[in-house]
This record gives structure tokens, sequence and C-alpha cells, in this order.
């Protein structure tokens, strides 16, 4: 294995593992390419040229960590790699690997989000990590299983996380406090309750409202319902929908009461494109919202964080969503060792603290739970702390083709043009006939 | 109006109107002038009140972007916003970029465009019709269907960066400035405006120039091409303003920062989990600044140009 001392390396169990040979996945031109156990290579021995295609380091902060801070360090035991960075976004960021696959300009290093893997993977454009003796066995001992098959597809794993960014409730304590109540909903029958008190309008118009999910995707925010309903988007081997079983028309049909039913906000009330978060300036008392809400709010108010308190939608279960950046190689690197050490070095601790703290996210590693970053961010100590009940979405390798046919349906229950049962099955008709043609 | 009919009514069968129909003639226009301009004020309004708030937006301080209720003016200017925005990418190299990008997409436009809608428009060949039918069905062609073809195109461009003769082995003009310049470099709308600024033309010109022996490029550039300064205006403004504007084909085939465009800089304040409003509108200000600039010098001919060719 790629001799990585200097990072305090989490996956100690690879530096033990028997030295198998490096067999990497056939490319999409057929090129094959074979090199020996990495166990015993020298660092000075590796060599290449290897490009990374990441959307996170943007801008001219992101910039900075990486290419003066972080890559010094890795040249330092790397002399003889080189790395050519290429930025993107992840709004663009299809686009760039779509483009890249279809031209065979694959990346050696990419760096995606959770859902993307699997689609990447099935048309063999990524390598299998498991032949450099990173196994689902060896992450295990460093991340919580829901994060590693995150990674993982048709039993080979093909990213390493990075990064997570979760969702969680918030609650504005301040506000819960007035209203006589000295702790977040526990049940979702208390999350009902204590949204519809906390609901203030004057004359009709909305003030204030009791629970705020539309500053989020849709998506995402009916998959954290789904999730603490105990429900899931796709069966055991993610051959067909199970998103509109029981537990997921339960999680819309809540959301579509907390709109129309008990009127706790409005739509256009807020949108995932708003300048501030409802949480922060007070329009809303309760809320769905992503980790990155503490580093909003330490930017705009940092009085309100000591009002802030983060707790699980929980119903059957508690339930938490994660979605996050994952490192994965190219099938067809022309140097895949290079590729390899890099992608290490990127999803150690130090390296992968930094880049968390850098966006305010969550580390994926269970052993930085108590660094001084995560420690001082409540909504990341939070997360990480409750990663157990942490699921993702994704899973068939058609995911980015359906993932944008939900926001309609689940809309199409919020606006009341369908019942929750009919947008869910339709969703799931359109799903359907899409994992059939793949 | 009720008056003027009245006084119509009294007057005899081709007697000279009166003074009073005269005045309330003249009150009519001046009624209709107001509505006309309360209306042209109005639509004025709409229009730049977005721009206004992009101005507004970009010097609030980040308490004042998160107020409840919002605030239209700010009540503290923050102009630190710009240097900071500045600061964020490396906004001096993205717009440098993005001018030579724009500037270069122009010249091509202006010389190659004014040929071919010229040839299109003047000089009878066999299959003109079909070449013209064909430029104006590329019209409809979205440009997201064209992207990954373009993209192979430009990756298999024979004997660069590395491409052998069938363009095979490298990357061809991939990340370079051949693949920001060549594609999109010519359009089919600046070749169809051109025809029909050329038709429009009357062919005395042409005649008399023949018969002082000029040959037909010179005809081209030297008789017809100075009477379409409307269309050359036209055409440059609206080729530099989609090239400023371009985002996704620069980020597309680019892979190094030296060769990012300005859109590509916007973008870093506006990630999928949040967005630094104040940064980004501050931005969106400065990348404006030059389009509107180009609009105000070459807005004569703008209009005059659009009003020719009959497009509304």
């Amino acid at each position: 294995m790629i001799d990585t001392r200097h990072l305090r390396r989490p996956l100690a169990g690879i530096a033990s593992l028997a030295a198998a040979s490096l067999v990497l996945a056939a490319c999409s031109s057929g090129d094959s390419d074979t090199s020996g156990s990495l166990e015993d290579v020298d660092p000075d021995e590796v060599s290449g040229e290897i490009s990374l295609l990441t959307p996170i380091f943007e801008g001219t902060e992101g910039q900075k960590l990486l290419e003066d801070e972080l890559l010094p360090q890795f040249y330092a035991e790397y002399p003889n790699v080189k790395v050519s960075v290429d930025y993107t976004t992840y709004g663009n960021l299809n686009e760039k690997l779509t483009t890249a696959a279809v031209s065979g300009q694959v990346p050696d290093v990419m760096l995606m989000g959770v859902g993307w893997i699997e689609g990447f993977a099935a048309k063999d454009f990524l390598a299998d990590m498991s032949d450099l003796g990173l196994t689902q066995d060896v992450l295990l001992e460093s991340y919580e299983p829901t994060i590693v098959e995150a990674g993982m597809y048709d039993g080979g794993v093909y990213g390493v996380p990075i990064m997570l960014d979760t969702r969680i409730g918030i609650a504005r304590m301040d506000i819960l406090e007035e209203a006589g109540y000295d702790a977040p909903p526990a049940t979702w029958d208390e999350l009902i309750e204590m949204s519809e008190a906390l609901t203030v309008r004057n004359g009709g118009t909305l003030e204030r409202a009791g629970f705020d999910l539309l500053s989020n995707d849709s998506r995402q925010v009916f998959e954290t319902f789904l999730f603490s309903a105990g429900g899931a988007l796709f069966n055991e081997d993610n051959t067909a929908p199970a998103f509109n079983e029981q537990p997921g028309i339960d999680a819309l049909t809540l959301m579509t009461e907390l709109i129309n039913t008990y009127k706790v906000e409005d739509i256009g009330f807020a949108s995932t494109d708003q300048a501030v978060h409802p949480l922060i300036n007070g329009r809303a008392a309760m809320g769905l919202s992503h980790n990155n809400l503490w580093t909003q709010a330490e930017d705009v108010d940092p009085e309100i964080l000591q009002h802030m308190e983060p707790f699980l939608i929980t119903g059957e279960q508690p339930g938490m969503f994660f979605g996050g950046t994952f490192a994965t190689r190219s099938a067809n690197s022309s140097s895949p060792e290079a590729a390899q050490a890099f992608l290490e070095f990127l999803t150690s601790p130090d390296i992968a603290l930094a880049a968390n703290e850098q966006r305010g996210n969550v580390p994926a590693l269970k052993e930085l739970l108590e660094t001084e970053y995560v420690e001082s961010n409540r909504f990341v100590q939070f997360s990480l702390e409750n990663l157990e009940y942490a699921q993702r979405e994704g899973g068939p390798a058609s995911w980015l083709e359906v993932r944008g046919d939900f926001a309609p349906a689940i809309e199409s229950a919020l606006l009341q043009q369908k019942t929750p049962e009919e947008a869910l099955n339709d969703l799931a008709a359109l799903v359907e006939s899409t994992l059939a043609r793949s | 109006m009720s008056t003027t009919t009245d006084l119509v009514l009294d007057e005899e069968p081709g007697a000279t109107p009166k003074a009073p129909r005269t005045t309330s003639a003249k009150g009519a226009k001046t009624r209709s002038t107001i509505i006309l301009h309360v209306l042209l004020m109005v639509g004025a309004i709409t229009m730049i009140i977005p721009f206004l708030w992009m101005i507004f937006t970009s010097v609030k301080t980040n308490a004042e972007l998160a107020a409840n209720p919002p605030t239209f003016f700010p009540t503290e200017w923050r102009w630190e916003n710009y240097p900071e925005a500045l600061d964020a990418a490396r906004f001096d190299l993205y717009f440098r970029n993005s001018f030579i990008i724009a500037t270069g997409h122009t010249l091509i436009t202006l010389v190659f465009g004014s040929m071919a809608g010229y040839s299109l428009a003047r000089i009878p060949f066999r299959g003109r019709n079909i070449v013209f039918l064909a430029m104006v069905a590329m019209l409809m062609i979205p440009t997201y269907t064209k992207i990954v073809p373009q993209f192979l195109i430009v990756k298999m461009m024979p004997l660069f960066g590395g491409n052998d003769i069938l363009g095979q082995g490298g990357s061809g003009w991939l990340d370079s400035w051949w693949a920001l310049l060549i594609p999109g470099g010519l359009s089919a709308t600046s070749i169809f405006l051109f025809r029909q600024f050329y038709l429009s033309l009357p062919k005395e010109l042409e005649e008399a120039a023949r018969i002082d022996g000029l040959g037909e490029f010179r005809i081209f550039a030297q008789i017809y091409t100075p009477l379409i300064k409307p269309a050359i205006a036209t055409v440059g403004l609206l080729t530099f303003q989609e090239s400023w504007n371009n985002f996704l084909w620069p980020l597309l085939v680019t892979t190094s920062e030296n060769l990012r465009v300005i859109q590509v800089g916007l973008a870093v304040f506006q990630q999928l989990d949040a967005t630094a409003w104040q940064y980004l509108m501050a931005g969106t200000t400065l990348a404006t600044v030059p389009m509107v600039l180009l609009f105000i010098f070459a807005q004569k001919y703008f209009i005059q140009g659009f009003t020719n060719t009959g497009i509304k």
C-alpha cells in the first residue's frame, strides 16, 4: 500500500493487507493496465501527471487551501507526481463528467456526489479500489456502514468519502421557549402540534412559519421524512422503487398536511434560492435544514446560534438525510498508482478535515468527532454523532436520470393537484420505465 | 372627444374646420402623448428595477440581507463587497479571457458572417436557396443538443494537442484558445441578419460598380458593406453579448484556470447549498458594465438595425 505515514491514516488495515495484484477495470476504449501491489512501493517511485476534477475547493479561498497548503504536503511525499486541477461547480459537474466520459478524457481523480457513483461505475469509468486494498471491510473500520455503502456499486468500492452534508431538523429555542416548549419535537405528532402552535399569522398573512420545509430541495425533504417513516427509496437490490409504499405515502401526506391542513407554512413563503434562511431571521420557528445553516448564521448573526438546536425528524425511527463528496479514480488512468496515492491523500483525516472546515461540512471519519472544528460547529457535531441514522439517496445506476422527476411529483402533492399516493405512484411508474430502459 | 364630435356636427359640409376643433385635436394629441410617455415610463421602471435591486444588493451588509422584512434601499452602503468579491476568484484573469473571446467571436462573425450573408443575398449560385434554408434550419437546433458532438469535434481535431492525422491519441483543441475561439465564432443568426440587410440594398449600386470595373470582393467591401453599419452594430453587439455571457462551453472545454471566463468566476458565489448574494450581485454588476456601455454607444445603430430587418 502507498506509504502515507505523515497523514495518521485511518485505513490502518490497508497496510497489513497481503499484496494484491492491481488489475484495473477495463476502460471504455478497451485498454487495460496491470501493475503490482502498492504495498511495498516507494513513494519516490510513484510518478506521473494526474488530473483532478473537483466541485469543492472552489474560489480563491478553496484554491489557496488546495494549492498552497494541501498539495505541497502531497508533493513532499510524492515528489514525482504532478497534479493538475480542474475546478468546477456541483451545478455543472454532471456535464463535465459526461462530456469527459464520452470523449474518453476522464480525469484521473474525480470528486463527485452521493448517488453519482453508481451510474459512472456501471459504465466502467471508475476503478474498483478493492483491487488496491481499499475493500469494504477496511473502510468499515473508519466509516459508518451507510457511508461506506454510498461509495459502493455491485460489491466493489468505487468511492471514498471526503465530506458529508446532512439535512436535520433545527429549532429556534428562543421562539419555542416563548411558546412554552423546552425541547424540539421528538415525534411526528409533536412536530405537527408544535408547528401549529408556533405559526404566526396576521390577518391571514403568514408572518412566521411553524415549520419550514420549503427552503430545501423538496426531494431531499421528502427523503428525510421517508427515512424517518422507516421507508426506503428502492428495494434492496435497487431494481424497483419502494418510495411509493406506505412509509413514503405517510411521509408525503405529512408534508402535504403541514402545508394544506395545519397551514404551518404557505407555498411561496420560502424557497431554495432565498437570500437568507427563515430560521436565521425568525421567519420560521423550526425547519429542516442543511448543516451549513451554522456557517450561514455565523456570517449573518452569530448571536442567533445560541438559540438554534438541532434535532432528528423522528417518526417510526430517527431520520437524517446525507449527501456528500466522494473521491473516485478513473478506470483508465495512465498513472493508477499516482492517482490512488492522491485519492488516499485527499481522504486522509487531516486533509479531509481541512476541506470540511473550508465548506462547513461534516467529516465522514468517525475519528474526527473530537476535533476542534467539529466541536466548534454544533450542527456538524450533531450530524457526526448521529451518522448511524443517516441515509442517502441513490442506489440504481440510473439515479441521476430519475432524480429530477422527484421535485415535480412532490410539488404536485403539495399543491394538491394529486393525492400523495397518486403523485408517488405516477413517479414510481416513471422511475420503473427508466430502470427498465437501463 | 365628445366635444369634437359636437363641433363637427355643427359645421356645414365643406366648411373650414374651426379653431376649437384644432385645440381639441391638439389636446387629444397631448393626452395621447402623455399616456404614451406614462406607459413607456412604467415599462422603463419595470425594466430598470431588477438592475437597481442588483446594485443595491451588491452594497448591502450580510445582516441587512437577512433583515425581515427585507429592505430595497441599503441602510448602510458596504462598498467593501466589491473588492471582497474580486478577491474571491481571479476576476482580472476572467475579465481578460472573456474580453478576448467576445472580441474574437465578434471579429470572426463580422468578417465571415458578412461575407456569407452577402453571398446568400447577392451572388446567384446553384443551391443558394437550399443553403439558406439549411442556415434557417440551424437556427432551430437547441444549443444543448450540439454540446457533445461539438466537444467530440474539438477533441478529435487532427494534428492538434497530440492528435494524429485521424484525430486520435491526444486532446485536440481541448483546453486551448482554439476551442474557445473557433466553435461559436460564427452563427447562423448573424449570417441570416446580414443576408436580410444586403437584400434590402438596391441592385443599381452593384450594376454601377461593375460598369466601373470593380470585382465582387470590392463591391462587397467598398460599396455594400459601408451601407450596412446598423447591421454591423446589431450583429456585433449580439455576438459580443452572447460570447460574454457564455458559461457552459468554456467550462466544458477548459480545465486550466488560465482559460476560465467571467461567468465561471461568478459561479463561485452560487453553490448548490448556499449563495453569497452580496458578492454575486457585486460580481454581476461588474460583469454587466461592459455590456451596458457597449449598448449605450451602439444603441442608435442597434435599434435601427432591428427596425430595418423587421425584427422586433
